[in-house]
C-alpha cells in the first residue's frame, strides 16, 4: 500500500514539477539529498512523524469504531490551549518535574473534552459526528488566536502573537544535541497502549465489535452510547497529545501555525494505515517524507506549502481508488462467452 | 431601522455563496451522494472564477470557469466513489484536501492581486418596494442567479421526471437499477451539477465579498453548507431559508461592533460554527422525536449492480 503510494507520489511529482517549470530529475536529487543524505532531514523526518504518529492514531482509534473524528486538529489546538494555561500560571509553583507532568495531563483532558463534545453530540442525539467534529476545529482555532491576540500575549513580543516562552522544566528533553524530542518516544508509548486495549482488553472488543455490528454489540450488552463519547474523549485526548509535544518539544511557547494541518493529516495516516495502531508508525512516517519534502521544495523553490493538502487528497484519492482491487480480482474474459465457457 | 435593513442586505450577500453551495449539495445528496468535498470545492471555484476574472475582466467567463472547473474536478469524487465504490466520505475528504491544496498552490502568487468587483443592478420598480425592495431586490447579478437556481432546482427536482428519477437514487437505487434506469449516470449528473453550482458558490468570494486573493478565502463555508443540506431537509426551498439564517449570523459578525457591543472579534468568528452546530443538534432531535426520516434512504451507500442489498 504505502510503496504502491510512494511511486504514485513520484509519479504525480513529475507531472507537477513540469507543470510549474521544474527540472524533476533535480527536485528528486534535491528532496533525496537533503532528506537521506543530511543529519538534519533524518531529524526533520522524526520531528515531523511525531505529531503524525499521535493524530493518526487518534482517528485511528476511532475509525476502530467505524466514528469519523474530523476535528483532531482542534483537538491538538486545544491541548495545547490546556498545557499553556498550566505552563503559564504554575510556572515555579510546582516540585521539579511536576509542571510537564501536570501539562501533559492537561493537554489531554483539553483534547479530550473537545473531543467527547462531537462524541456526546452523536452518542445522545444521533448528531452527524463528521460535521460536528470539523466545524470545532474552527472554533478552536479562533480561540488560539482570540487568546494570541489577546490576554496571553507577551508583553515584549513587540506585538507578535506569541506567548512568553516556558520555563525549561515546561520543556520536553531532546535527544543529544538533535532536534528529535521526547515526543517520539510518547509517542511510540501510546501506539503500543492503543493496540494493547484493542486487541488484548475487553473495552477493546468492545469497541472493535461496535465498530464492525453495531447491532450485535447492542444485544451483547454494550452500552453504545458510553463508549461511543469514551473513544471521542480518548481520540481527543491523543489529539491533544499532539499539540502538548509540538509545544513543549520544540516551541517552547504557543504561536500561530504550530499545527501546519497535522490534525487533518491524521485522517490520512489513519487511512493508509487502516486503522491499525502499528500501521500509524509507517504512515506517519511517509506523510512525514511528504511534509519535508515540501518543505525542501519550499525552500530551494519557492513553492508554497499548502501543496502538501494537493499531495494528501491525491494520495487518500488513489488508496481509496485502488481499494476496489483488493476486494475483487480482476478476470479478463471473453466478453462473448463460447460454447463450453461457464 | 435604516441600520436593520443593512445587517438584512448583508445578510443575503453573505447566505449568497451558501445557498449556491447548498443547492448544489441538495442536488447531489438527493441522487445519494454525499458530497463532504463542499469546501474543496468552493475553492476552486473561487480560484479559477478569481484567475479568469484577472486574465479576462469577464464576469461571465470567471462564472462560467469555475463552474466548469468544479464540475470536473466532482467528477474525480464520482470516480472514486461511483465507479471504484470507495467510501463517499473519505472520498469527500479527498476532494477537500485535493481543493485546498490547488487553492493555496496556484494562489500562493495571486495574494494581494484585487479585482473589480461585481456592481448592484437594482431591479426597476422592484427595488421601491419598502424593505424587501433593498433587502432582495438591490444585488449583483450572482445574488439574482441564485434565486433563479432556487426555483430551478425546485422545479427540477420536483416538477420533471429527471428530478424525479434523480430522487429516486437516492431512494431506492436497486428498484432503479431494474426498472432500466442507469444510476451510475443519474448520480454522476446529480453529482456534477451540483459540484457546478458549489463552485458557483465559491466564485462569489473573489467577485463579490472579498475581490482580493487570500489563502483559503471561503473559510470553512463550504462545511457551514454540508451541515445546511441537513438543516434544508434537502429541500431548495428551505435552502433559501437556511442559507439566509446563517448569512444572517455571518453580517452580524461584521455588524455587532457598529451597535457597540464590546465583543473580541475572535468570538464573533466561532459564532456561525458554533450556530451551526447548535441547528444541527437541534435539528436532528427534532426529527429524532418525530420519527420522521427526510434523509434520503440510500444516501452515501454503495451501490453495484448485480450485488445483492
Amino acid at each position: 500500500m504505502l510503496s504502491a503510494a510512494l511511486l504514485l507520489v513520484l509519479l504525480i511529482s513529475w507531472f507537477f514539477f513540469l507543470a510549474v517549470g521544474i527540472e524533476p530529475f533535480a527536485a528528486y536529487k534535491i528532496i533525496g539529498e537533503e532528506i537521506f543524505l543530511t543529519k538534519y532531514g533524518w531529524q526533520d523526518l522524526l520531528v515531523k512523524m511525531t505529531p503524525l504518529m499521535f493524530t493518526g492514531l487518534a482517528v485511528a482509534l476511532a475509525a476502530q469504531m467505524r466514528q469519523w473524528n474530523i476535528g483532531a486538529e482542534g483537538q491538538f489546538h486545544m491541548g495545547t490551549f490546556a498545557m499553556t494555561w498550566v505552563a503559564l500560571n504554575f510556572d515555579g509553583q510546582l516540585p521539579g518535574g511536576m509542571l510537564i507532568v501536570l501539562m501533559f495531563i492537561m493537554a489531554m483532558i483539553g483534547g479530550g473534552l473537545w473531543g467527547s463534545v462531537p462524541g456526546y453530540l452523536k452518542a445522545r442525539f444521533g448528531v452527524n459526528e463528521i460535521i460536528t467534529s470539523l466545524l470545532l476545529n474552527y472554533v478552536a482555532a479562533a480561540w488560539i488566536d482570540h487568546l494570541l491576540f489577546g490576554p496571553w500575549r507577551d508583553p515584549v513580543s513587540n506585538n507578535f502573537p506569541i506567548t512568553r516562552e516556558f520555563s525549561p522544566e515546561a520543556q520536553l528533553p531532546n535527544f543529544g544535541n538533535t532536534s528529535i524530542h521526547a515526543g517520539l518516544i510518547i509517542a511510540f508509548i501510546f501506539v503500543a497502549i492503543i493496540a494493547w486495549v484493542l486487541w488484548k482488553t475487553q473495552l477493546g472488543f468492545k469497541i472493535r465489535l461496535t465498530g464492525d455490528n453495531p447491532d450485535a454489540a447492542r444485544y451483547a450488552g454494550v452500552n453504545i452510547r458510553i463508549l461511543t463519547i469514551l473513544v471521542f474523549a480518548a481520540s481527543g485526548a491523543i489529539a491533544g497529545l499532539a499539540g502538548f509535544s509540538e509545544v513543549a518539544g520544540i516551541h517552547y511557547r504557543l504561536q500561530q501555525d504550530i499545527s501546519i494541518g497535522y490534525g487533518y493529516t491524521g485522517i490520512i495516516v489513519a487511512w493508509l494505515a487502516r486503522n491499525h495502531p502499528l500501521g500509524v508508525i509507517f504512515s506517519a512516517f511517509f506523510m512525514s517524507i511528504i511534509f519535508v519534502s515540501a518543505e525542501v521544495l519550499q525552500i530551494e523553490y519557492g513553492l508554497p506549502i499548502s501543496m502538501v493538502y494537493l499531495y494528501q487528497g491525491i494520495i487518500l484519492f488513489t488508496a481509496l481508488g485502488t481499494d476496489i482491487f483488493t476486494e475483487y480480482r480482476l478476470r479478463i474474459k471473453r466478453f462473448w462467452p463460447k460454447a463450453g465457457d461457464n | 431601522m435604516e441600520f436593520f435593513i443593512q445587517i438584512l442586505i448583508a445578510a443575503v450577500v453573505m447566505g449568497t455563496p451558501l445557498l449556491f453551495a447548498t443547492l448544489g449539495g441538495v442536488i447531489s445528496e438527493r441522487a445519494g451522494v454525499i458530497n463532504l468535498g463542499m469546501e474543496g470545492l468552493m475553492l476552486v471555484g473561487a480560484l479559477v472564477a478569481f484567475v479568469v476574472m484577472l486574465n479576462t475582466e469577464n464576469y461571465f467567463y470567471a462564472v462560467a470557469a469555475a463552474a466548469l472547473a468544479s464540475g470536473l474536478v466532482s467528477i474525480i469524487h464520482g470516480v472514486v466513489c461511483l465507479m471504484l465504490r470507495a467510501s463517499q466520505i473519505a472520498s469527500g475528504l479527498a476532494l477537500t484536501f485535493f481543493g485546498t491544496g490547488l487553492s493555496g498552490l496556484f494562489g500562493d502568487k495571486l495574494t494581494g492581486e484585487t479585482v473589480e468587483p461585481l456592481s448592484r443592478i437594482p431591479i426597476p420598480g422592484l427595488h421601491a418596494i419598502p424593505v424587501l425592495g433593498p433587502v432582495l431586490f438591490n444585488h449583483d447579478v450572482l445574488v439574482y442567479f441564485s434565486y433563479i437556481c432556487v426555483g430551478l432546482s425546485w422545479w427540477l427536482l420536483y416538477k420533471t421526471r429527471l428530478g424525479l428519477n434523480i430522487r429516486s437514487m437516492g431512494e431506492a437505487p436497486e428498484v432503479c437499477d431494474s426498472l432500466g434506469l442507469s444510476v451510475m449516470g443519474y448520480r454522476f449528473f446529480a453529482l456534477i451539477v451540483g459540484g457546478m453550482l458549489v463552485g458557483i458558490g465559491g466564485a462569489y468570494f473573489p467577485l463579490a465579498l472579498t475581490p482580493f486573493w487570500v489563502d483559503g478565502i471561503t473559510g470553512g463555508r463550504g462545511w457551514i453548507a454540508v451541515a445546511l443540506v441537513i438543516f434544508a431537509f434537502w429541500d431548495p426551498v428551505k435552502a433559501l431559508g437556511g442559507a439566509y439564517l446563517f448569512g444572517l449570523a455571518l453580517a452580524l459578525e461584521l455588524r455587532l461592533q457598529v451597535l457597540g457591543i464590546e465583543m473580541s472579534p475572535y468570538f464573533l468568528k466561532m459564532l456561525p460554527f458554533v450556530l451551526t452546530i447548535l441547528v444541527l443538534t437541534l435539528v436532528t432531535i427534532r426529527n429524532n422525536r418525530r420519527g420522521i426520516q427526510v434523509m434520503p434512504a440510500a444516501l452515501g451507500k454503495v451501490f453495484f449492480r448485480g450485488e445483492k442489498h
